[in-house]
């Protein structure tokens, strides 16, 4: 009996740790990664992007589901919020990734929707609201506070991808 | 103008006795955050501002009391698109004090990582950000529906420039590897098989580019600005030449501050810079194209010899695009041969020792010469800190080319008129050009009150 494979998750993991609560995403999955069984992990492909660009996207192969998680500005700070890409990419409105800097989000998720073979990927964006982004500064309060409810909504949505429960035996070497 | 050379230009526009205020408010983007200010009063230019507040003036406090290497990783960080201009001005100016003479194969793996960012940078600008202005399109988004070819050559071709920088550098944005001296670790002669491959591809595909933006039809626009560039007697200038201008100008890169200085202007935080004259200038693609294109590799320098189009770039800043494109030959193709004469230096870093004094360097960031000093104490900390990036130089001209071009657009319809006036400003490829709708145009005409663009 042939068993499918579950489907494989890129994880892009944008912000800069310089600039304030643009740094919340690195932080949450530097301290989450450890912590997560093997399993899941082996279904894991981590990258860290800096500002979201249209590459990051178009590159995901046919197979694959993005998680993309970042800091998020319009809404408050320390929210967290969990939306399917192509939400993000349908409504201007939408929380939005912090950290788009060659092209407005708008333009990059469009981007990759009309360049990639099969458009936009499936996926989830998780995002924290941020409250500043000023060079060389910490976390902010509200960001702070609400980091284990950020990391609990990664790791919800990357066990939930993956079909691997994230309270696993964490991973250990 | 407020207190340049720009030109108040006196023009005739039927019916404009009152006052237009061209108003743009700010954006906010993380590496640049501009305005745009011009006023026309009775048919002439009175003001035109273009207003930038840049990072780098923090930066400049940030890195004091840091040693050089402490200061490469800082100064990565001004800017995602351009981190390694930061850092080959910095890691010059501390190898120069120092005394440090580098391994040839550490040189060349420096001018291979600079082209990487020359690559990225331009073809984002010229594929993503200026080419939908010449198609008559409000975005590369839209673009890509009619042109989907171009769009994809244009990732294509940055995507390469990624790799290079990530080759070389260790990661495609804000690289860890530049240290004073050389390298953290240098790349073997397999890892840059991959790259080297795309890029013989990225040379025929930027061959293709220049051709293309040849072909486009900009603005009217006849307005030649003093230039300023570097001029290397063997290549073309990324890290090493001397500072010179169309004006006569020849003084080594690290004289920048016995003929430029920067000024505060009022109602901005940047700096903006001028001669000692008190001459605005203009950098980047257009200036190295009109001062040192004979150092152009040969592919490039047939490519821009074909378009003939060497001239028209000098006195029209909407030609930058066929600069940049040809610059973007260039790049594929010197990184091409460095990779295919590259072998491993037997150490990737010399050691040094630190002694106190003046730090000071020029490179040729994408955007243009971008010029680092530092004071140094006798343990190497940086005790002050000058850091002059070529968006803040362009300001003046900018500002000048605008009072100039503005009168041909004041008749048109508002629309129109914003969408030239964008484009002037995005031919300059200034960090704000990153956001591609910024300009949201205020009219305000003393005898019709405000509205909106």
């Amino acid at each position: 009996m042939t068993h499918l494979a579950p489907p494989s998750v890129r994880l892009l993991v944008c912000g800069n740790a310089d600039r304030g609560d643009d740094g919340a995403a690195l932080s949450a999955v530097a301290t989450l990664l450890p912590s997560l069984p093997t399993a899941l992990l082996e279904r894991l492909e981590v990258r860290r992007c800096g500002h979201l660009r249209v590459e990051d996207l178009t590159d995901i192969p046919a197979n694959e589901i993005a998680v993309v998680v970042d800091a998020a500005v319009g809404i408050p700070p320390g929210h967290v919020v969990a939306l399917a890409i192509s939400a993000i990419a349908a409504d201007p409105a939408a929380p939005t990734p912090r950290s788009s800097h060659e092209l407005p989000i708008d333009q990059v998720l469009g981007l990759a929707g009309v360049l990639r073979p099969g458009g936009l990927p499936e996926g989830t964006f998780i995002g924290i609201g941020g409250r500043r982004f000023g060079y060389g500064r910490p976390l902010s309060r509200s960001v702070r506070l609400n980091m284990a409810a950020f990391q609990q909504a990664i790791a919800a949505e990357l066990g939930r991808l993956t079909h691997v429960s994230p309270e696993g035996p964490a991973a250990s070497g | 103008m407020h207190g340049d050379t720009g030109g108040t230009l006196t023009i005739d526009a039927p019916g404009s006795d009152g006052e237009r205020e061209f108003k743009v408010p700010y954006i906010t983007r993380v590496e640049g955050e501009g305005t745009l200010s011009l006023t026309v009063r009775g048919g002439e230019v009175v003001d035109a501002r273009l207003k930038i507040f840049e990072a780098p003036r923090y930066f400049e406090r940030l890195v004091v009391g840091r040693t050089g290497d402490e200061v490469l990783d800082i100064v990565a960080r001004i800017c995602g698109i351009c981190p390694i201009a930061y850092q080959m001005s910095a890691v010059h100016a501390f190898e120069d004090l120092y005394g440090i003479h580098i391994d040839p194969q550490v040189r060349a793996l420096r001018r291979i990582l600079y082209c990487g960012e020359w690559i990225q940078s331009h073809a984002l600008h010229v594929y993503l950000l200026h080419a939908p202005d010449f198609l008559g399109y409000p975005s590369a988004l839209a673009m890509a529906a009619d042109h989907r070819e171009i769009v994809e050559q244009g990732l294509a071709i940055k995507k390469v420039g990624n790799q290079l920088i990530s080759a070389i550098g260790g990661r495609p944005v804000h690289p860890v590897s530049v240290r004073v001296g050389g390298f953290s670790r240098a790349p073997r002669k397999a890892d840059l098989e991959g790259v080297r491959k795309a890029l013989d591809a990225a040379v025929e595909q930027a061959r293709a580019t220049v051709r293309l933006v040849a072909t486009w039809t900009p603005p009217e626009l006849s307005h030649p600005q003093p230039l300023v560039a570097m001029r290397h007697p063997g290549e073309y200038p990324f890290n090493e030449g001397r500072i010179v201008s169309t004006d006569g100008l020849d003084i080594a890169p690290q004289a920048w501050g016995t003929q430029f200085e920067e000024l505060h202007v009022e109602g901005t935080n940047a700096l903006h810079a001028r001669t000692l004259a008190g001459e605005v200038y203009l950098l980047g693609p257009t200036a190295r194209i009109a001062l040192t294109a004979q150092a152009l590799h040969p592919l490039a320098f047939e490519a821009l010899a074909e378009t003939g189009l060497r001239d028209a770039i000098r006195v029209n800043i909407h030609r930058s695009i066929v600069a940049r494109a040809v610059e973007l030959l260039h790049a594929c193709a010197e990184a091409r041969d460095l990779i295919d004469g590259y072998r491993p230096p037997a150490e990737p870093r010399v050691a040094f020792t630190p002694r106190p004094g003046i730090a000071a360097w020029s490179t040729e960031a994408p955007r243009g010469l971008l010029h680092h000093r530092y004071e140094v104490d006798e343990r190497g900390h940086v005790v002050h800190a000058q850091i002059v990036p070529p968006t803040s130089q362009n300001q003046g001209a900018i500002e000048a080319d605008l009072a100039a071009f503005a009168p041909s657009v004041l008749d048109l319809p508002h629309a129109e008129a914003t969408h030239q006036l964008e484009m002037l400003i995005r031919a300059y490829d200034p960090c704000i050009s990153c956001a591609t709708h910024f300009l949201d145009l205020r009219i305000v005409d003393a005898g019709r009150g405000e509205g909106n663009g």
